[in-house]
This record gives C-alpha cells, sequence and structure tokens, in this order.
C-alpha cells in the first residue's frame, strides 16, 4: 500500500518499527545525541527508496539495512570510531558457527550482560550482536544487512560473546556460556 | 520510556515532510534503470577484461615471452622482466572493479570475497584462452598492418608487438656461418649468433640473448612448435564479420 503511495500506511510502519529503530540505534551509537534526527532519516530515505523494497522479503531487514547504512555514515562523520577500511574477515572462507542452535537456551542471560558492556565493544562486533539477540534476525538477515558473508557473522558474534566474557568478568559480573 | 515519549513527535515529522512534499518516493523505473546500469557496466568490464587477458596472452606469444618457461630457471628473470606489467596492472584494477560492481549482488557478498575474485579470475583466463584460440586478436593485428583499423592501429602495432631486448621470436630465414638469420613479426631481419646445429630455415625460434643493432648473441635458442601462427595471415580464415 505504500508503494502504491498512500501516505498513511507508511505512518503505519513508522509506528511499528520506530521503536526497535531507537532501540537499535541507542544500542549501537553511544555518546550520540541526535540520535531521533538519526531515526527520522532512516523512515525518510525508507520513504524515498519504497519502490526498491521487495515485497516477498522481510521488511524489517530491508529497514536495518539503510538504518546500518545511515549510522555507519554518522560514524565516519563523527569519527569517534575506527573505521578499518579493508576487513579480512570478509576475505576468506571460514566455518560458520554453532552459536545460532545454542541461541534460544542462553538467550536471556546472554542478553542481560551483553547489555552491561555493549559500549565496551568495538562496532565491528557490537553491532551483529546487537541484531542477533536484541533484534532476532537470522545469519542470513544479518549479512543481508551488513553485506557481509554468512559464515563471517559466526565469527564476528563468536568473537564479540568473547570479548563481552573478558569484559564482564572485569567488571565482576558472572558469564555462564 | 524514552523512546515512546518522543515516538509520536518523530511520526509527525517524517509524515509532515512526506506530505509537504519535501521528500518525494523514487519512481520504480529508477531502480529498474539503475539495476539495467549496474548489470550492463558488469558486462561491459568483464568484456573489456576478457579482452584485454586475451590481448595480454596475444602479446606473449608474439614476442616469444610465452615459451620462456621451456628455457628452464635461467630465464626466468628476463621471463618477469618483460611481462607487459603496464596491461597486466590494468586487468588487474579492471578485476577489482569488476569485484565492487558484482559485491552488490547477493550471491556475491554472502560468500567470502575470495571466492568471487577467484570466480572472476578463472573466467576472465578460461574466457581468453578461449578468444586466443580463435583468429580475433590476429585478424586485428594484420589489419593493423595493413594500415585498415583506425584508433586501436597504434595499439596493436606498439602493445601488440612489443620490441624487447632480450627476447626475438621470428622465422629462420637462411643459415649462415655463426649461426642464422630471422625474420621477425615486426618484419626485421636479425642475425643470431649460436652454436645450436639442429636449426633448420623455416624453422620457428625463440632466442634468448642481448640485441645490438640488427644482432643478437644468443646463450640459448629454442624451436617452437605452436599453433598460433602470427608470421602468415591467413585468408581462409576471415572473422565473422568480414565474411
Amino acid at each position: 500500500m505504500v508503494q502504491a503511495g498512500k501516505i498513511e500506511s507508511f505512518g503505519i510502519l513508522v509506528k511499528r518499527y520506530q521503536a526497535k529503530m531507537l532501540r537499535y540505534a541507542r544500542r549501537f551509537l553511544f555518546n550520540y545525541h541526535d540520535i531521533e534526527d538519526l531515526v527520522q532519516e532512516v523512515f525518510i530515505k525508507a520513504y524515498t527508496n519504497i519502490q526498491s523494497f521487495d515485497a516477498s522479503k522481510k521488511f524489517s531487514a530491508w529497514l536495518y539495512r539503510i538504518a546500518h547504512n545511515e549510522f555507519i555514515n554518522a560514524i565516519k562523520k563523527k569519527g569517534k570510531e575506527p573505521m578499518p577500511f579493508f576487513d579480512l574477515d570478509i576475505l576468506l572462507p571460514r566455518l560458520a558457527s554453532k552459536d545460532e542452535a545454542d541461541k534460544k537456551t542462553n538467550q536471556r542471560e546472554i542478553c542481560q550482560m551483553i547489555e552491561q558492556c555493549l559500549d565496551k565493544l568495538d562496532f565491528k562486533y557490537r553491532e551483529p550482536l546487537i541484531l542477533y539477540y536484541f533484534e532476532e534476525l537470522t545469519y542470513r538477515e544479518i549479512a543481508d544487512v551488513l553485506r557481509i558473508p554468512v559464515p563471517t557473522v559466526g565469527v564476528r558474534l563468536k568473537r564479540a560473546k568473547k570479548s563481552i566474557k573478558s569484559f564482564c568478568q572485569k567488571l565482576g559480573y558472572r558469564y555462564e556460556k | 520510556m524514552k523512546s515512546e515519549e518522543k515516538s509520536p513527535s518523530l511520526i509527525k515529522r517524517v509524515l509532515e515532510q512526506v506530505r509537504n512534499g519535501r521528500v518525494k518516493m523514487r519512481p520504480k523505473s529508477y531502480f529498474i534503470l539503475r539495476t539495467i546500469l549496474v548489470v550492463l557496466i558488469v558486462c561491459l568490464v568483464a568484456l573489456f577484461v576478457l579482452y584485454l587477458v586475451s590481448f595480454i596472452v596475444f602479446n606473449l606469444r608474439t614476442s616469444g615471452v610465452w615459451f620462456l618457461p621451456k628455457f628452464g630457471f635461467g630465464a626466468m628473470g628476463v621471463f618477469f622482466r618483460s611481462l607487459p606489467w603496464l596491461l597486466i596492472v590494468i586487468a588487474l584494477v579492471l578485476i577489482i572493479v569488476l569485484e565492487v560492481f558484482v559485491k552488490r549482488f547477493p550471491f556475491a557478498y554472502r560468500r567470502p570475497i575470495l571466492y568471487s575474485v577467484l570466480g572472476i579470475i578463472l573466467l576472465a583466463f578460461l574466457g581468453s584462452f578461449l578468444i586466443a584460440k580463435t583468429p580475433f586478436h590476429p585478424e586485428l593485428f594484420w589489419r593493423a598492418r595493413e594500415g585498415r583499423l583506425p584508433m586501436m592501429g597504434g595499439f596493436y602495432g606498439g602493445l601488440g608487438l612489443p620490441k624487447l631486448a632480450d627476447v626475438h621470436q621470428g622465422i629462420v630465414i637462411g643459415i649462415t656461418d655463426e649461426g642464422f638469420s630471422i625474420e621477425t613479426p615486426r618484419g626485421e631481419l636479425l642475425t643470431v649468433v649460436a652454436t645450436s646445429t639442429d636449426i633448420q630455415e623455416n624453422d620457428r625460434v625463440v632466442v634468448l640473448g642481448k640485441r645490438d643493432d640488427n644482432r643478437v648473441e644468443a646463450f640459448d635458442v629454442r624451436k617452437v612448435d605452436d599453433e598460433f601462427d602470427i608470421f602468415q595471415r591467413r585468408p581462409h580464415r576471415p572473422m565473422p564479420w568480414s565474411r
């Protein structure tokens, strides 16, 4: 309906996804005061490019892709975090991690731990962690959002959890898995 | 929650921008045209990579550098020195450009970069060797020599037929006391000083040695037998468009 030009339908979409987008932005971007403006820009870009959305696919994954680009541009503009020119993780083939199967059993505890230490993580590891544990995207959807190979998603999650574990231990939290 | 407190204003602000026309929806045709453009660029760059790599193979065969690995380990220094590095670097840059465009498609970015890069290189090599089997480059080369190839003539006359200091390919046109004489694809006559005894007239040879004017002191000479024959035009195998 939005693609047919119904503005009210787009309003429903904004209402449905704004909390998710704000939450994603707050977890991904630290010390940013213009988070609302960035999320507003995400929705404006979504409206501008809505005709490129394939209705047979998941809207949320498409919206996360726009948000990812917007947030990365914000990081680049502000220069608060170093951006690697090239990432070796996406170059070589790797074995996919088995973590996806463990998701359900440990999710609640892991989410609590992650929430405490998220700001200590490099954004390269922070983002897949947020998308997987908090936004509940699959490896393939995360690969589509970040435009990285599917096995790399598993590798980054594994490394992210390892870093989180060590940060949590330093802060005195208990980390089971 | 903070997000919920602010959320009504966010919707309002977004919809206001849409309603007052400050934000416009791009038409579907824009995205279709953009996709067509990307596919066209990918096809054009891929075709140019094929052309360039097959031209490099042609260049190596006309210069004789292609046959240097047969001379053994000692000739490898000359081999690497004589490679058309400018063309190789241009081909590599184009492969990187092609990879950048291919990476926009899910089949490429969902897999490690190594796979798509290797895939592109493999296709470029296979396609180029297939082109090298056709009279495509020799035909253009002969057209350039006959002055019937506008614009590209200099390309085939210069880069297509490099003049190297250490490697010389030619047809033996006569046996002399100190060796033999050859005619190169450039039409030059070279006197080769060599001790090889099994060289005969009309043999196709590659000579390794320093050139001084039209005289070459050979330190190795090999007969080469290759179906690729740049020395003679083949009128019985014209290009499809000239039939």
